[in-house]
């Protein structure tokens, strides 16, 4: 498994080099998991194999506006995936082709999160502080609230379906992830501090 | 502007998934335009759904997924020119019907056809939202002037509403510029908008909305809920 470093490296050699080594070797760590993300979500496999293509397109073509003090990459390209599988939803139900007849990039544009460009620099710069402990904070959630939370990412599944499934009630699930939240939130400050 | 009433976490954890729909999520993005305290939480939300990938079991992709990745980017390439292109300034969106003086239009709405205002009773307008990829999303927005109230109602589904412009109380609470409410059914409701000029929502109501009374029942269905 590549170090935050190492990813950060191929990612700026793609951005200010537009290196294909560097990026193969983002291909083979990312492109596997990503395919089993959107995999979990639903995604037949060649529709998940065509939104990985896209998602590492975005990738290469857009790397230059990955700032590492901001994000995790695999934050960043997580959001670009999910964007990537909503765009493409949305043209489905809007009864468009899924052709690429724009640049896909501007459709990811115009999607960027109000939420990055938001943050101060300081902000930003403690975003990224808190970010590198949530790994820590994930590992150390009490078993049925990490399940609640990594049921709402990956299977795509409305919070009611997700109880059905545990058989708890939708309260439950709901009060599980306010409690994911506030913990996950008070390990972060506790790693702060 | 202090915002007292924020969306719950597992609405954002949603929009971090991605898989809260499309009117809702647009409620929701509105909100976080103006709420550092929830774009600090979904920035976590999203750190989470990175380090989940991070630590996904990896799939097997088809033998031909990296050649086809690198056509793909020559084909883009080829047409929209190399990789560095800067990001596209987004230009702030002009209002696309008269709003309070004083109020700006939320960048989230961009996309969204907006009809007229309705008149709806006096000092009460509505104006109907669609968004291009889910028209059928029952999304308006609301003119109310200082002092009056909509008529009381009910709804089936959840109603959510973001509070563009002045303030309205509602019997819970008061609910200001900033502000997100989500009302289930139990709901039973009559804002009123308080005194410092119109009060502008942006409103989203799942199921199905009722107003009590004859000629509020006609508005109701006039508004197609």
């Amino acid at each position: 498994m590549p170090t935050t470093d190492e990813l950060n490296q191929w990612m700026r050699a793609v951005a200010t080099s537009s290196d294909r080594l560097a990026f193969a070797a983002l291909f083979r760590h990312f492109a596997p998991r990503l395919m089993s993300y959107l995999r979990r979500c639903g995604s037949p496999d060649a529709q998940a194999e065509e939104l990985v293509q896209e998602t590492m397109v975005i990738l290469w073509r857009r790397a230059v506006t990955f700032d590492p003090a901001k994000a995790q990459l695999s934050t960043w390209l997580f959001t670009v995936a999910r964007n990537v599988r909503i765009s493409h939803l949305r043209r489905l139900a809007a009864g468009e082709a899924p052709a690429a007849s724009a640049d896909p990039c501007d459709q990811w544009d115009a999607d960027l999160q109000a939420a990055d460009q938001a943050l101060g620099p300081h902000d930003q710069l403690l975003a990224a502080q808190r970010e590198r402990g949530v790994r820590r904070a994930l590992s150390v959630l009490p078993a049925d609230q990490a399940r609640v939370l990594q049921l709402s990412y990956f299977e795509e599944q409305s919070h009611a379906r997700i109880a059905e499934e545990l058989g708890i009630p939708l309260g439950t699930v709901k009060s599980r992830i306010r409690l994911a939240v506030a913990q996950l939130r008070r390990l972060l400050d506790g790693f702060d501090s | 502007m202090i915002i007292e009433h924020h969306p719950a976490d597992e609405f954002l954890v949603r929009i971090a998934a991605g898989s809260l729909p499309g009117g809702e999520s647009l409620l929701v993005s509105t909100h976080l335009e103006g709420c550092e305290r929830c774009r600090d939480r979904l920035h976590l939300l999203q750190a989470v759904g990175g380090v989940l990938l991070d630590e996904i079991e990896p799939a097997t992709m088809a033998p031909d997924a990296w050649v086809r990745t690198l056509a793909r980017i020559d084909e883009r390439e080829s047409r929209f020119g190399g990789a560095a292109l800067p990001l596209r300034a987004k230009a702030s969106p002009s209002p696309p019907l008269a709003l309070p003086g004083g109020m700006t239009w939320p960048s989230s709405l961009r996309d969204c056809k907006v009809s007229r205002w309705h008149w709806m009773g006096p000092g009460m307008h509505f104006a109907r939202l669609s968004m291009p990829h889910d028209p059928a999303a029952a999304l308006f927005l609301l003119r109310i002037a200082e002092g009056r109230h909509l008529p009381r109602h009910t709804h089936d589904g959840l109603e959510l509403t973001q509070v563009l412009h002045g303030s309205f109380d509602d019997g819970r609470a008061v609910f200001g510029a900033g502000d997100f409410d989500a009302a289930d059914a139990d709901v039973h409701h009559q804002p009123v908008v308080t005194s410092g000029g119109e009060c502008v929502c942006l409103a989203h109501v799942g199921g199905s909305l009722r107003f009590d009374g004859r000629i509020a029942a006609t508005i109701g269905g006039w508004i197609g809920m």
